[in-house]
């Protein structure tokens, strides 16, 4: 069996406040990314403490997780966005080498 | 296109989303809730998020000086309200020794209160953050002004003559648009013809030709943002929702009028002035200042300079905010000791009624009038009553989402005829959709061009006397129109369809309700779930007067839904797994409370059991009794209404005023909020509070794990905050974050109003909203969230939610709370708890100025 080929890419994960996640994702597609996934109510500890997950009636307060996947010439115009967005707020991001099988759904 | 272009775009995309966190969030018409104004500081201690909007808006942050003497002058703030502000504030400094000043002695306390009496030289508000139009040529930041409002309206607004080429989008539209337009001299023309096809392209040609680096973007672009922030907060709130324009085009479109107009003016250069720049008086001024309103006259030098060293510590800016700290302390430990020392009933009778209603704080009013006529406990909760829906009334259209905005509607639910009545309803419908038709068919006849006046002819002779009626005697207009409306369209039995909601989630919707709002034991016969909404003529702002916890809409079909559930047998077993039990002769009613009349509709009665006919007879004209009550208790504050007037007599004037069309104070909404309390109602029952209070009951027993609360103090409080900074700052800042006044509105599509023809959207509320027309009607105070429960709970909550450390670590909210009936109130502090009168062990220093 032949192992399939696989084309390199660049994977961008941001956790930031449920209030901040339509600006990631509003820069995630202004730079050409053709999608991206969302975790809303993550918890966890930080810089900034412990994070509180899933709130009963408040989606805004919590925390987001998004994950977008992009060539590499389009991760360097993301992160030179993200870069002042997070300065600017208690978010992280964490960027990867990743692959992916199908290259063309992410160009 | 280049890596660098991408990456030049990008930044400048996010520094344009970090400069808009200034602008306010504002809602549009149809779904109009309150918010905080200033929420994108909220980071930011209170004092300094004034200050920083003072800056950019040019706002006030609190009533000004002259305001708070008055209140001082009638009582309402009271000397040893100011000397207990100053004590908390200093209490290093006010334990000073006595000074002397021209041969009297006093205290550095009695200097600071004479000082904050008498002082001169408070700066007035003015913007620092400008644009370079502004500094160089006033008339051409006017200008570009002018052709932002006239490209929002032409965009937003829902003229029968449409924007050309609107579908492609604002930044599109506009840029095929202008360089034909002849409001601009011919070689501005000439330069809109080169704008760049994209609008980051045309910003960062702007900002290139402006000379603005990127290291000042950001203020830059705030600059422009808050020239008209209404217009922006509207392009915010489109932004992400298919609406064809963002953030990024409304400031393209700024920056492009901005350069090519500065390019061509021919005007000299103005002189460059900031506004508010005026000198402040220096220490020792003030302290020679507070002598010679004494008429002190034989004052030394060294008496001048030991009183000007005291003086420092409380700088000419910070003076304000020591007044409102007096202002607010006054209302807030009048409160506690209000609660302190109420009468708790021993063991109250079982009650035949439980009434829960919205925390609104106007359902304070009805609760305390329904509970003196015995037999009824009354809770509170968010009127949404825990179902957030996504709601298709019998009569289609667009769903509405009726839950508060910081969640998404997670059922969809519908409003289906009830069996055996699908003929009835579809004569509703056909009457419906004939009174729809002619009314459309009038309004676009009035819009087109020619056949208004054909309509003249046609329909004058019946138009004119109706306006005549509606003018001169709305109460009976209103009849009329309500029996013509009964006639076409008769009104039918409904239910509401819940089968897109499993029975699990149903069984775990009623034990988070009933546990929240701490109802799990000594269910009555009856237990309503009482809405709310309000019932006005011609009011732009009728959103604002309905639900905010249902998205600013009446929340009649969310106590449908919950109580549709809780009278499921099915329902009921699965509580009764999870340790609630309801009584099988226990009987969930809807209603909904009119605010405007003070009316209370019981809903879906033709579902109630026969053997429930009397117990909803005597609760119907226990409603109609208390809402009379509270209408002549409303009616001592509304402006033009008799007074006093029986209970009778209020109610029939209130019911005219909500019909009536010219009538711009038909309710006062939630003016004069001011606190909101967790907590059972035994620790509020017997008390006036004046409509002023949100109340969320709260049984910190039947809660061990804290989730009751953690939800209460994440979501209905928050929303209350929002409320109450709405309200605060259209009061002490109406020019920039108040709507002005409602008789020059101008409805635009359904973004929102402008005031006259032309100019920036209107944020906020209008100014009949928190003014009766003489005084402020609403007093402008910060939120006291008073919470009975263990301290360490709170604790830990506060600890685990950032958001609740910013509210009340930042000053936006106060907190005090007790660990039961029987503890003092303490208030949370960042350092711990404190005794709630206990001054601050630290002193915070805001600013120094020179003894000089």
């Amino acid at each position: 069996m032949t192992a399939p080929v696989l084309t390199r890419m660049t994977k961008v994960e941001v956790v930031v406040a449920g209030s901040e996640a339509p600006a990631v994702r509003e820069l995630i597609r202004s730079v050409g990314a053709t999608g991206f996934t969302s975790l809303s109510g993550v918890s966890g500890l930080g810089h900034h403490g412990y994070h509180q997950g899933r709130l009963l009636f408040n989606q805004q307060a919590t925390l987001e997780l998004i994950i977008t996947v992009v060539p590499e010439p389009k991760a360097e115009a993301l992160l030179a966005g993200l870069r002042p967005l997070l300065d600017a707020s208690s978010g992280v991001m964490f960027v990867t080498e990743t692959f992916v099988s199908r290259p063309d759904y992410f160009i | 296109m280049t890596a660098d272009l991408d990456t030049r775009r990008a930044r400048l995309r996010s520094d344009a989303t970090l400069a808009a966190r200034v602008v306010p969030t504002h809602y549009p018409l149809e779904t109009f809730i309150a918010v905080n104004p200033l929420a994108g500081l909220e980071s930011m201690p209170f004092e300094q998020a004034i200050r920083r909007a003072a800056d950019l808006y040019g706002s006030r942050g609190t009533l000004g000086e002259a305001a708070f003497r008055a209140l001082h002058a009638a009582g309402r703030i009271t000397d040893d309200d100011l000397d207990q502000a100053l004590r908390r504030r200093y209490p290093n400094l006010v334990a000073g020794p006595d000074l002397s000043l021209g041969g009297v002695t006093l205290s550095p306390v009695e200097l600071l209160r004479a000082d904050l009496l008498f002082g001169t030289g408070t700066p007035e508000a003015g913007r620092r953050f400008r644009t370079r139009a502004e500094d160089r040529a006033p008339a051409v930041a006017a200008a570009v002004d002018a052709q932002t409002a006239k490209w929002c309206a032409a965009y937003f607004g829902d003229a029968a003559w449409p924007m050309p080429g609107r579908e492609h989008g604002f930044f599109p539209a506009w840029r095929a648009l202008a360089p034909s337009d002849r409001s601009v001299r011919r070689e501005v023309r000439r330069d809109l013809r080169r704008v760049p096809e994209r609008a980051d392209d045309a910003i960062l040609e702007a900002l290139s030709r402006l000379g603005v680096g990127d290291d000042a973007r950001i203020g830059y672009l705030q600059a422009h943002l808050t020239r008209m922030p209404g217009w922006a907060a509207h392009v915010l709130w489109c932004s992400g929702r298919n609406a064809g324009v963002d953030i990024v085009d409304y400031l393209a479109m700024r920056l492009t009028y901005e350069v090519a107009l500065l390019a061509h003016d021919r005007a000299p250069v103005a002189s460059h002035s900031v506004d508010g720049s005026v000198t402040m008086p220096s220490a020792r001024q003030r302290a020679a200042h507070v002598a010679a309103v004494g008429g002190l006259t034989e004052v030394g030098e060294d008496e001048i300079a030991a009183a000007a060293r005291v003086l420092t510590a409380l700088p000419v800016t910070a003076r304000e905010m020591l007044w409102q700290n007096a202002f607010e302390a006054h209302y807030r430990d009048g409160l506690l000791s209000a609660l302190d020392s109420a009468d708790r009933p021993a063991a109250a009778e079982p009650a035949h009624t439980q009434l829960v209603s919205c925390i609104d704080t106007r359902s304070e009013g009805l609760r305390r009038h329904l509970e003196s006529l015995g037999g009824y406990q009354t809770l509170g909760f968010a009127g949404f009553f825990a179902v957030a829906i996504r709601f298709t009334g019998l009569l289609g259209g667009a769903p509405s989402d009726l839950c508060p905005v910081l969640i998404s509607p997670n059922h969809d639910v519908s409003e289906n005829p009830a069996p055996g009545d699908r003929d009835a309803a579809e004569r509703r419908l056909s009457g419906i959709a004939r009174m729809a038709g002619a009314e459309s068919a009038f309004h676009a006849a009035k819009e087109s061009l020619a056949a208004p006046f054909t309509l003249a002819e046609a329909a004058g002779w019946a138009a004119a006397p109706l306006a005549a009626a509606k003018t001169l005697a709305p109460a009976l207009s209103g009849t009329v129109r309500r029996q013509l409306r009964d006639a076409l369209a008769p009104a039918v039995p409904t239910v509401i369809d819940l089968q897109s909601m499993p029975d699990d989630e149903q069984v775990l919707f009623g034990q988070v309700a009933l546990t929240t709002m701490g109802l799990t034991r000594g269910f009555g016969k009856l237990v309503v779930l009482c809405a709310h909404g309000s019932s006005t003529e011609n009011n732009p702002y009728q959103a604002s007067l309905d639900c905010g916890a249902c998205g600013g809409q009446a929340g009649a079909p969310n106590a449908r839904t919950a109580t549709a559930i809780l009278n499921r047998p099915e329902v009921r077993a699965g509580l009764r797994e999870a340790g609630i039990e309801i009584p099988d002769d226990t009987w969930f009613v809807a209603a909904q409370h009119d605010t405007a009349t003070d009316r209370v509709a019981l809903l879906d009665l033709h579902l109630v059991p026969g053997s429930h006919r009397p117990d909803i007879e005597r609760l119907d004209r226990d409603l109609a009794r208390a809402g009379a009550s509270l209408a002549a208790e409303r009616c001592a504050v509304l402006p033009g209404a008799a007074r006093p007037r029986s209970p009778r007599r209020a109610a029939r004037h209130v019911q005219t005023r909500s019909l009536d069309w010219a009538q711009v104070y038909p309710e006062w909404g939630l003016a004069g909020n001011a606190a909101f309390i967790v907590a059972p109602r035994e620790v509020t029952r017997g008390i006036d509070l004046q409509r002023r209070v949100f109340l969320h009951s709260y049984d910190a027993d039947v809660d061990t794990d804290g989730t009751a609360l953690e939800t209460i103090l994440t979501a209905p409080l928050v929303v209350a905050q929002w409320i109450n900074c709405q309200y605060y700052f259209s009061a002490v800042s109406p020019q920039v974050f108040g709507a002005g006044t409602k008789t020059i509105h101008n409805v635009v599509g359904t973004a929102g109003v402008i005031a006259g023809h032309a100019g920036d959207l209107q944020l906020g509320l209008p100014w009949q909203s928190v003014h009766d027309g003489r005084a402020l009607l609403h007093e402008p105070m910060r939120l006291l969230a008073v919470v009975q429960a263990p301290l360490t709970r709170i604790e830990d909550i506060v600890d685990r939610n950032p958001i609740l450390q910013r509210l009340f670590g930042n000053g936006w909210v106060a907190l005090a709370a007790r660990d039961d009936p029987d503890a003092p109130w303490q208030r949370w502090t960042r350092a711990g708890w404190r005794h709630w009168s206990e001054s601050s062990s630290t002193t915070t220093v805001h600013d120094e100025e020179m003894v000089s």
